[in-house]
């Protein structure tokens, strides 16, 4: 059994609902934008993936300011870090879009949660900083819960009330394909009927820079050169913010609703060589597509659209390259690759369920995303199919990948209807 | 090196004028009336419910079953009192709380060996 999706949320860099982000898709309209931190401008990052429409750069969430049409109570707001708030408004998008109420999925044991994220910088050093001021005598009573890495689990799932099951990931930038692939066992399992699966990162001074210490960020000024996965002028990732949620459902538990795709598998493999690194011939990422086709029972062959992890670093885009070329060159198979954070940046954590999102868009929608930054390809990435522009062609069979440090690789087919038979 | 204290300003920032100015004069004049203006719109601010609502409250208001305060909205606003008049509420003093009048009465209480110009 292969679980449906019939729900997507979307706040990102390119969009904050569905239909501005498959417009963005399918024009290769990017959402990169200048940025200054901490009133330096000698840093050099100059470039993100921003948020429009929210205002969350206070840690107090009395001053922030979202989109108009959503209110929430102040027991919610008080136990969220901004990119709480993101993934709030992404799950009540993803919720709407499935036809279902909060009311449907409150203290419902066959609906589960899974989230992730890398909790919030921002907060923890503000709230730890008041705490240490007045030399441990007091400090903000929700630090913990809006602060850790598990703020996604446990704010939405006392606000939804969730009792199938909550639980978060924390694997890097593989993170929200793990919350993903294992809602997907649970639903195979029999355990639940529906998952809300959402990833969220928020975009400031703390969640970035510490990426630009390891060298990790592109220099670049320019925000349509910035972010430029696979191209031999590639010089590092560009960060993001944002969260995508998705709603995946037990086919006969469907309530009649049309899927948008089907989550036909999921594979994972370690590479087992560095802390931050990949594999320099991307061995992990290798096994774990494999797995992923052999979990959906296809072959490479099947396969006619890659969404590839590359993050436009040096050394992730060839790993990468070389995976794919083993996997797909190699046998003479040319699918369609596209690298969607030259459009978005990197959301880290959100990542994977925001890739799998564009997936699901690509599927419903009948198109392929191009690679509109890309200038002159890396020699590792001779014999891939790099379009510049959107293919207006339906992908059948989506593979998507996520890889985070410590050589976590994580895989997902993403498939029609038709093709999957759930 | 110690940080100092946040400053009061910051965190009455997003109250109205009189809120403000009904700090000044508990600061400067030792005002108990005052800090009942303070705690009053403490309460408001911290009780659950959408942002812009305004429950009608009075000294026997009761947080609890008034104002559906939940244990975690008590500690912010007890968080809130602490830091803007710089006392301790221990989770004794806390537990004797019922009403409006019971928390400025804690308030005063704590505040008295330090009022006016201490």
């Amino acid at each position: 059994m292969s679980p449906w999706v019939t729900g997507v949320g979307l706040i990102t860099p390119v969009g904050n609902d569905r239909a501005s982000v498959e417009a963005s898709l399918r024009c290769g309209n990017h959402g990169i934008a200048p940025v200054e931190f901490l009133g330096n401008p000698d840093l050099p990052v100059k470039v993100a993936g921003t948020i429009k429409g929210f205002a969350v750069d206070s840690p107090n969430w009395r001053d922030w300011a979202w989109p108009a049409g959503a209110a929430f109570p102040k027991e919610v707001l008080r136990g969220l870090a901004p990119h709480g708030l993101y993934a709030l408004c992404a799950v009540e998008q993803a919720l709407a879009a499935a036809g279902l109420a909060p009311g449907d999925v409150a203290e419902d044991p066959g609906t589960g949660l899974y989230c992730a994220s890398a909790g919030s910088a921002m907060l923890l050093h503000h709230n730890l900083a008041m705490m240490r001021a007045v030399r441990g005598a007091r400090g903000n009573p929700m630090g913990v819960v809006s602060s850790i890495a598990g703020t996604l689990n446990f704010n939405l799932a006392a606000h939804y009330r969730i009792t199938g099951t909550v639980c978060g990931f924390v694997s890097a930038c593989a993170s929200s394909s793990h919350a993903l692939g294992y809602a997907i066992d649970d639903l195979r399992l029999g355990r639940l009927r529906r998952a809300i699966v959402v990833g969220a990162e928020e975009l400031n001074a703390d969640s970035l820079l510490p990426f630009a210490h390891m060298r990790a960020l592109s220099r670049q000024s320019e925000p349509a050169l910035a972010s430029r996965p696979f191209d031999r002028e590639r010089d590092g990732f560009v960060g993001a913010g944002g969260a995508a949620a998705l709603i995946l459902e037990v086919p006969e538990s469907a309530r009649g609703q049309t899927p948008l795709a089907v989550a036909a598998g999921w594979g994972q493999a370690a590479d087992g060589y560095s802390v931050a690194a990949p594999h320099p011939e991307g061995a992990g990422l290798l096994l774990a597509m494999g797995r992923a086709l052999a979990d959906a029972r296809i072959d490479a062959g099947a396969i006619d659209h890659v969404s590839a992890h590359a993050t436009s670093t040096p050394v992730g885009d060839r790993a990468e390259a070389v995976a794919l070329g083993r996997l797909f060159g190699s046998r003479g198979l040319r699918p369609s690759v596209t690298a969607t954070k030259a459009l978005t940046g990197h959301g880290l954590s959100l990542a994977g369920v925001m890739q799998a999102a564009f997936c699901v868009l690509s599927v419903a929608g009948g198109f392929m995303p191009g690679n509109p930054h890309l200038e002159a390809a890396g020699p590792e990435c001779d014999g891939l199919e790099l379009p510049r522009r959107t293919v207006d062609r339906a992908p059948t069979a989506i593979l998507s990948n996520s890889c985070g440090f410590g050589g976590s690789n994580v895989c997902h087919v993403i498939g029609t209807p038709g093709r999957f038979t759930g | 090196m110690t940080p100092t204290p946040p400053s009061p300003k910051p965190l009455l920032a997003r109250f109205p004028a009189e809120v403000l100015a009904a700090y000044e004069r508990h600061r400067t004049q030792g005002d108990p009336d005052a800090v009942q203006e303070v705690v009053i719109a403490a309460v408001i601010d911290y009780c659950p419910g959408r942002p812009n609502q305004r429950p009608p409250v009075g000294d026997s208001t009761r947080l609890i079953e008034d104002l559906a305060y939940d244990s975690v909205s008590i500690a912010e606003l007890v968080f809130f009192l602490e830091d803007l008049f710089d006392l301790t509420i221990s989770n004794e003093d806390i537990m004797q709380v019922r009403t409006i009048a019971d928390l400025r009465a804690c308030v005063i209480r704590k505040l008295a060996p330090k009022a006016p110009g201490a």
